[in-house]
């Protein structure tokens, strides 16, 4: 089992979940974040620390398209370790729908 | 059990994993669920015993027998069942209270014995199930719930103990250091005879932070050293600090001016007497680096070989029963 970012995460991308993970698990992108399933022990300590409840126990249902999604792009991106201050633009995004279409694919500039 | 021939073994049991979000006990699961699997034994030779405390949940989660036995008993348990069943794979999880204070005579006489088992002793030093109070490897000063003015007693050490109780394989680990953590694991299941692992485990709520210099990446290369058999001891966020052996003891040197990596000690896992193994176990946070690794893995026959030749086989047994029960230091009561 593992944790995973979803939707709710793009262009919101606080990082309090990082500054808890005990395994730095966490990968980011250019306006979202991502969890390495390979890495993550399945502690839990993240999900309530996400102000917009974008993080979820791969048991939820219809998971699969996120899982798949973390899975790949924490091959990809850099690995985040150290909390951030989240986008000006962030509380705006809150609640937005249909957010998939604006990931970016792009790793976060380090 | 999904353990054919052709396909991995599945060690996850289906029980919902009751520990505090953030503890360490989850980093040191997900190793084992990693490192059995790649063991060549099959769940169902598998065993896993434990005794009391958050640490003793452990067999619920692998799909492996188990039995979450009697607070401290563990290693007692773990005896009788290898003895009888010298072919099951046999593991042992306990916490630094169950294995040092309820149960610590039982964790001595396992490692001088030399039972085939493999002990992980998760030490967070304190008492996480009961709700923090301290416990027999809580540091000096530490308030809990039971020193409200701070622990007053020096703490015990478990791989000086484990040193001194002659274990053949004694090392230290921690929790979050995956690719660490899951080597050792490897190399004391390889182990024949008693393997001690102390793991260092984060209590995230009653404890949190006592292992931050050994897990902590701004600071802990200076904090720690990984020791390698055959190998200088070596570390520093540049490799520029190692240990030499003064004649007063262990220490810290700059490599580079008055001393070179040929000036340090070179880790011998496997040397003739437990001196060195001892002086590296008794190197400390905040004087001196710990060593995390293999302190020492040797041969010693092993508690079954020995008590092999010491059973009579069972034509004689009756005859010696009935010699002990007839013989001349027996009498009747009028």
């Amino acid at each position: 089992m593992t944790y995973v970012v979803t939707e709710n995460c793009i262009k919101c991308k606080h990082t309090d979940c990082v500054s808890v993970c005990p395994v730095d698990c966490f990968y980011e992108g250019e306006n979202m974040l991502v969890i390495n399933p390979e890495e993550c022990i399945d502690c839990g300590v993240c999900e309530p620390e996400c102000p917009v409840e974008a993080i979820k126990p791969d048991s939820e249902p219809d998971i699969e398209t996120w899982l798949a999604l973390n899975t790949e792009l924490a091959g990809i991106w850099p690995v985040i370790t150290e909390q951030k201050e989240p986008p000006t633009d962030a509380a705006a995004w809150k609640d937005a729908e249909n957010k998939l279409t604006l990931l970016s694919r792009e790793p976060a500039k380090v | 059990m999904n353990a054919t021939a052709n396909t991995v073994p599945n060690f996850a049991s289906d029980q919902e994993v009751r520990w505090c979000p953030g503890c360490g006990d989850f980093a040191i699961l997900a190793q084992m669920k990693k490192v059995l699997p790649t063991l060549g034994v099959k769940p169902e030779n598998t065993v896993v015993v434990s005794g009391i405390g958050c640490s003793s949940r452990f067999p619920y989660y692998l799909e492996t027998y188990g039995m979450h036995g009697i607070h401290g008993r563990a290693p007692a348990i773990a005896t009788g069942l290898k003895r009888t069943r010298p072919d099951l794979q046999v593991w042992v999880v306990t916490g630094d209270g169950d294995a040092l204070s309820i149960g610590c005579t039982h964790l001595l006489h396992a490692l001088r014995r030399n039972v085939d088992i493999k002990i992980l002793l998760f030490n967070n030093r304190i008492y996480g199930l009961t709700k923090g109070q301290f416990s027999p490897t809580s540091l000096p000063g530490l308030v809990t719930s039971s020193t409200p003015m701070g622990t007053a007693h020096e703490p015990l050490h478990p791989l000086s103990i484990a040193l001194a109780s002659n274990a053949t394989f004694v090392a230290r680990s921690v929790d979050t250091n995956a690719k660490h953590l899951g080597e050792v694991l490897r190399r004391a299941a390889a182990h024949r005879g008693s393997a001690f692992v102390e793991i260092y485990q984060n209590c995230h709520i009653f404890n949190d932070g006592a292992f931050d210099f050994a897990k902590n990446p701004a600071i802990r290369d200076d904090h720690i050293v990984a020791i390698a058999h055959g190998e200088p001891l070596v570390f520093g966020k540049n490799r520029d600090k190692g240990i030499r052996l003064d004649v007063a003891g262990p220490e810290v040197v700059t490599l580079g001016g008055e001393y070179n990596e040929p000036d340090l000690l070179v880790h011998d896992e496997k040397a003739d007497t437990n001196t060195i193994a001892q002086m590296i176990a008794g190197m400390r946070h905040p004087l001196m680096p710990e060593a995390i690794g293999v302190l020492r893995d040797v041969d010693r026959p092993t508690h079954n070989d020995l008590m092999r030749d010491k059973t009579p086989d069972p034509k004689s047994r009756e005859t010696a029963v009935n010699r002990l029960l007839h013989g001349g230091e027996t009498w009747t009561v009028a």
